[in-house]
């Protein structure tokens, strides 16, 4: 069986042609590059059945992913939950709804350790032996995991004024972590000139065509989780962009290698009011993302003011019918709350985003309520735990007393029918 | 002192957009620059820049390029993800 279904790296804006190297932007006219591949190949040695066959991880989908060997990082990765979300559907009056729970990725709790997963195992074909990323979460936590998990030696790259818990996750792993003092838009720069300037595999500048494809796993485990069916409506968090595009492309992949009949689907994109450029643009009717320089919400995981793959995004909602939503902190915080109320899952703030714009929505009539729904939720609560904290009641005191627990569940019963 | 490469994306808003800011930059400091990219609309201008030139003339080029407004950042962009 051949094991090189990747062909080559494709400027997306002019469609130029480069090697399958850690090169990220088309030297003509800066446009991301993306991985390409030869589909009549995946086409005639893919199989539903195939798959099927296969562990329960993200590599199931392997001929999809931009590597040429096996994988050889992250290999229990992915395949989690698609939940039937029942009450959460009757919360938001919907017929069909489901909760892609990424919020039990492994190992460390994100859909970044799908991401992370392709661009490390692309790392070591591509001969790297140091791996590194700026981020201020989930990024930095699963390179960190995934490099110590593969031997690969890591450095993770933090604005200095970072929360000690977000380091804490990073710290454990034995990575390099180095704070770097001053404003965002400064250490971003010293970032990119890092990557530039010193021959380590940046996860996601040098290696992001890689690494961004992992992303796309999540849409063909929505499909086969459905019973191979593209659900009608997507609603997805955007920071980049990146995400939203990719679970887009995995539909559009699965039509074309023959594993799922075509059918109308919708992309919608979720963003925090208080980092919106994506949102705002599609709202506005236009492609041209007006950068955010100071974003200010406790999503702080979506807080991307520049986004890189805004503009794409903002036409893949617009192709498909899809529509763009914000929400306020307030909301956001509804959102944690309801999907744990609801579905038992607690989500970070992202997902609160994504929980809070379905709702916004559903109820606008963007979304129709007798449509199959998929909510994609990215990270864990607990990663975001403070964030929620100040909303959450303290637990009631009592004595150790029988007769105190008595009066406190009488008075908690009373009004509502008895259930002893 | 060695010559070298740094490629921009560059951010106006719309007073910027009227503005010859380039022509002006390239007045000022000696940096040669190479427009690969542009999309401007009345509100919002981007504009992808390579610069050539010393690395402190184009540290200082980019400085006075933000002192007038312009948002300027490396094309890679979101370096610092969550």
């Amino acid at each position: 069986m051949a094991t090189e279904f990747f062909s080559h790296l494709k400027c997306r804006e002019c469609g130029r042609l480069y090697p399958k190297k850690a090169i990220h932007v088309c030297e003509f006219d800066f446009g991301p590059l993306e991985a390409d591949y030869d589909y009549n190949l995946i086409r005639s040695q893919i199989s539903r059945a195939r798959i099927e066959s296969r562990p329960q991880s993200m590599w199931r989908y392997r001929e999809l992913l931009p590597i040429d060997g096996d994988p050889t990082v992250g290999l229990q990765v992915g395949f989690t939950p698609l939940v039937k979300a029942r009450q959460l559907a009757q919360a938001l009056g919907v017929k069909e709804l489901y909760v892609k729970n990424d919020t039990v990725n492994y190992p460390t709790l994100s859909f970044k350790d799908r991401v992370v997963s392709v661009a490390l195992s692309r790392a070591r074909e591509l001969g790297f032996k140091i791996v590194a990323c700026a981020s201020t979460g989930n990024l930095a936590n699963s390179v960190a995991a995934n490099a110590a998990a593969s031997g690969l030696k890591s450095y993770v790259l933090i604005p200095a004024d970072l929360e000690a818990s977000k380091v804490l996750n990073s710290l454990v792993y034995g990575t390099n972590v180095i704070g770097i003092h001053g404003a965002y838009d400064q250490v971003n720069r010293l970032c990119s000139e890092i990557a530039g300037k010193y021959g380590w595999g940046f996860v996601n500048v040098n290696l992001r065509p890689y690494y961004a494809e992992g992303s796309k796993t999540m849409g063909y485990e929505i499909i086969e989780q459905l019973g191979w069916k593209i659900p009608a409506h997507t609603v997805v968090p955007m920071a980049s962009g990146s995400l939203l595009t990719k679970i887009c492309k995995s539909y559009q992949e699965a039509v074309r290698v023959g594993l799922v009949e075509e059918s109308h689907f919708s992309i919608h994109g979720a963003q925090a009011t208080g980092c919106n450029p994506i949102a705002l643009a599609h709202k506005a009717g236009t492609d041209l993302i007006k950068p955010q320089p100071k974003p200010n919400t406790i999503a702080k995981s979506l807080a991307i003011g520049t986004p890189a793959d805004g503009y794409y995004a903002v036409n893949v909602m617009r192709k498909t019918g899809g529509s763009a939503e914000d929400v306020s902190d307030a909301e956001i915080i509804e959102g944690i709350k309801l999907l744990a109320e609801t579905e038992g899952i607690f989500a970070e703030t992202a997902g609160g985003v994504t929980t809070a714009c379905a709702r916004k929505l559903i109820e606008a009539g963007k979304i129709p309520r007798d449509e199959p729904i998929v909510l994609c939720i990215t990270g864990n609560g607990l990663k975001t735990a403070e964030a929620v904290q100040p909303h959450l009641p303290s637990p009631r005191l009592i004595k150790p007393s029988l007769r105190e627990f008595d009066q406190l569940v009488a008075a908690e019963l009373q009004g509502s029918p008895a259930t002893v | 002192m060695a010559q070298e490469k740094q490629r921009f994306w560059l951010n106006f808003d719309s007073k910027g957009v009227t503005r010859p800011i380039i022509w002006e930059m390239s007045k000022k400091y000696d940096v040669v620059f190479n427009i690969r990219n542009s999309s401007v609309t009345e509100e919002v201008g981007i504009i992808g820049l390579e610069f050539e030139g010393e690395r402190e003339t184009i540290k200082a080029a980019v400085k006075w390029l933000e002192s007038v407004g312009v948002r300027v950042e490396p094309v890679e962009i979101n370096t610092i993800e969550g």
